[in-house]
């Protein structure tokens, strides 16, 4: 493989939230690059920084309460922390683009598919009406949708939970960014469903060469689609790593414990699931050492007075004083 | 082993109402003829996606809903003919726990509010006793005693669901519907809870209706599972048996459907072509034919019912005219 110049570097950053009990760092000196063409799993449990990272990319963190307080942002060679609003969105849609988790919430319901689709597509893409209607329909046919043609003057409501998500994507990539930032696309969603819409993101990906940021939570779904993922816990990354490697030697023990706690079909049943003690620890009152120390059964006198940096080898990353 | 509950021909359908004069045109069937049993002490997983009614089964069994008709029979008391005074008392021994605790605890009430009630409402023991009753569903489900005082919003997601579940134990019931009770839940914390509920029923003897969208749950917590598409059950078999062996084809695409958490296997997967229909206006005959890859003329005409295809081992049922 050749070395390919990333296409999203993120470095050092931070994000802070103000609430009534204090600021929050929700994320902490973060830092991974995703490459053209790639699909990057961001994974991790609630409140763990996993969205706030990817919303930061798009300067979508609602502020006030959140801002970026440090760190940078590059997309395909240009510095994105700190543009203006107006610049931002010349990149939103145009250069990367995000599917959301619920899209009933993310498509305006009093307008119809078409509406919303050529929209974008006149604006950067400078078509006129009747080519971006007839790009719409055919992003609408690319993502499975049957009838696109009808089916583009209907209103959200009218559609499934699986054809609005499609409906998502096809806006997402109209007009075909580099990078798509998929906010636990499937989660809404049910198993058949699921599967539908994860083999599509799949198919396009192959066919356009975008790269993919999987936000999600199920581990399972990252082992699927991903070529690589990386593993955040309470506002850090504990680790990173290609995929096949990070599922047959994961070596942060909050990995480990994390795949041996997913739900499997199994062929014998266990007693008793494996699970990792405790909860996540409450961001405004961190321990001064290594967050996961408190449910880790690794535990070492060193990892509670400081917190271990991420350390990389070739090819993968990890943040612990006794990594497996 | 005893049978603790019994459902025979449940059903329940929601009146639709329509035109100027909102007359009935016409029903929708949520559960529609089902027929299932639980032994004592053990579990019974129901499986099927949004909208097959498995939610309204777990509330029709409980009377949360009024079945339309239909029997359930709970310790060889017959539930549904019971009178509404009646029904007060028999709650004591069924009780359920939903998805979500942070909306099933009133935010105004401490833990300890919360936690008393059930006891105060059924007249139970002493204050000192109720008191002592409280800390004890603490100590099972493994909070602390000081929590007592604390309002539901102060605690995470799991500890909510461990309130959820002492708030479902303290009657002592036999029986308890687990509506999709862990999927709130982040994948560290829901291991916690299963095991949490495995525990209590070796312990306790509780049977559970185990109702989720969650398949590979289902099979660790469940004895026995029932899969249910638009409003019917279309197979039953042992929890090991379903999975080894998924006889209906909507069974084995929900099965071939699960993401498998190993990059290196790769399954072929049976992807379903478009959505359930809409229960509104179900296909005829067989609910899942006009999804089903192997549909034939006879399943457009009859519906199938189940049929026992256990080839001597433990009871397995399934409604498709294949077999």
């Amino acid at each position: 493989m050749t070395i390919k110049e990333p296409l999203l570097s993120i470095r050092n950053l931070e994000v802070e939230f103000t609430t009534e009990r204090g600021i929050v760092r929700a994320i902490d000196d973060v830092s991974f690059d995703v490459y053209p063409g790639e699909t990057l799993g961001l994974v991790g449990e609630s409140g763990c920084g996993k969205s706030v990272t990817s919303l930061a990319v798009l300067g979508l963190i609602p502020s006030p309460p959140g801002h970026i307080t440090k760190g940078s942002i590059v997309l395909d060679g240009r510095e994105l922390v700190g543009l203006p609003e107006s610049e931002y969105r010349r990149i939103r849609g145009s250069e990367a683009s995000m599917i959301f988790q619920e899209p009933m919430t993310a498509l305006n319901p009093v307008f119809t598919v078409a509406n919303q689709m050529t929209d974008v597509l006149i604006r950067h893409q400078k078509m006129t009406r009747k080519q971006a209607r007839n790009h719409a329909i055919d992003m609408l046919a690319l993502v499975g949708i049957p009838s696109p043609e009808r089916r583009i003057d209907e209103y959200p409501h009218q559609m499934s939970g699986g054809m609005r998500q499609r409906v998502m994507i096809a806006m997402a990539i109209s007009c075909s960014p580099k990078l798509l930032l998929a906010d636990e696309p499937t989660t809404a969603l049910d198993v058949t469903t699921q599967a539908q819409v994860m083999e599509q993101i799949v198919k396009l990906q192959d066919q356009l060469g975008t790269a993919v940021v999987l936000v999600t939570h199920d581990l399972a779904v990252v082992a699927e689609t991903c070529n690589r993922a990386v593993v955040m816990y309470a506002g850090t990354i504990a680790e990173e790593a290609p995929i096949e490697d990070l599922f047959d030697h994961p070596r942060h023990p909050y990995t480990e414990g994390l795949m041996k706690s997913i739900p499997r079909i199994r062929e014998q049943k266990l007693v008793e699931l494996p699970t990792i003690p405790g909860t996540v620890p409450d961001l405004l009152t961190l321990p001064p050492g290594c967050r996961f120390a408190d449910r880790c059964y690794k535990v070492v006198e060193e990892c509670r007075l400081a917190e271990p940096q991420l350390l990389h080898d070739a090819s993968r990353a990890v943040a612990c004083y006794r990594p497996n | 082993m005893a049978e603790l509950l019994e459902v025979k021909h449940l059903k329940k359908y929601f009146p639709i109402k329509g035109g100027v004069f909102r007359h009935v045109v016409g029903h929708l069937k949520a559960v529609d003829d089902v027929s299932l049993s639980i032994m004592k002490g053990r579990t019974f997983g129901l499986v099927g996606e949004s909208g097959c009614g498995k939610s309204t089964l777990g509330r029709a069994i409980l009377r949360l809903h009024e079945p339309t008709s239909g029997q359930v029979m709970l310790d060889g008391k017959n539930i549904t003919t019971l009178s509404e005074k009646e029904l007060v008392t028999s709650r004591r021994d069924m009780q359920i726990i939903f998805q979500d605790p942070y909306a099933s605890l009133s935010p105004r009430r401490t833990i300890l509010q919360t936690l008393l009630e059930p006891l105060e409402t059924h007249g139970i023991g002493t204050p000192a006793s109720r008191r002592a009753r409280v800390e004890e569903l603490l100590d099972i489900v493994s909070l602390r005693k000081n929590i007592l005082h604390r309002y539901p919003h102060e605690f995470s997601g799991g500890q909510r669901q461990r309130i959820g579940i002492a708030r479902a134990l303290t009657l002592e019931p036999k029986f308890i519907v687990a509506d999709e009770a862990v999927s709130a839940l982040d994948v560290s914390v829901q291991s916690q809870v299963l095991n949490l509920l495995a525990e209590l029923q070796r312990n306790m003897g509780i049977s559970f209706l185990f109702i989720s969208h969650d398949l590979a749950v289902v099979q660790h917590i469940s004895d026995d599972v029932g899969v249910m598409y638009l409003g019917r059950l279309v197979e039953t078999a042992s929890a090991m048996d379903l999975y080894r062996s998924p006889k209906h084809p909507y069974t084995r695409a929900l099965l071939s459907a699960i993401p498998v958490p190993d990059p290196k296997t790769k399954i072929k997967r049976i992807i379903l072509e478009g959505d359930v229909p809409s229960p509104l206006n179900p296909p005829s005959g067989c609910p899942f034919r006009t999804r089903c890859s192997e549909a034939m003329d006879k399943c457009a005409e009859s519906t199938p019912e189940l049929a026992d295809v256990s080839d001597g081992g433990s009871a397995h049922h399934v409604a498709c005219h294949l077999y």
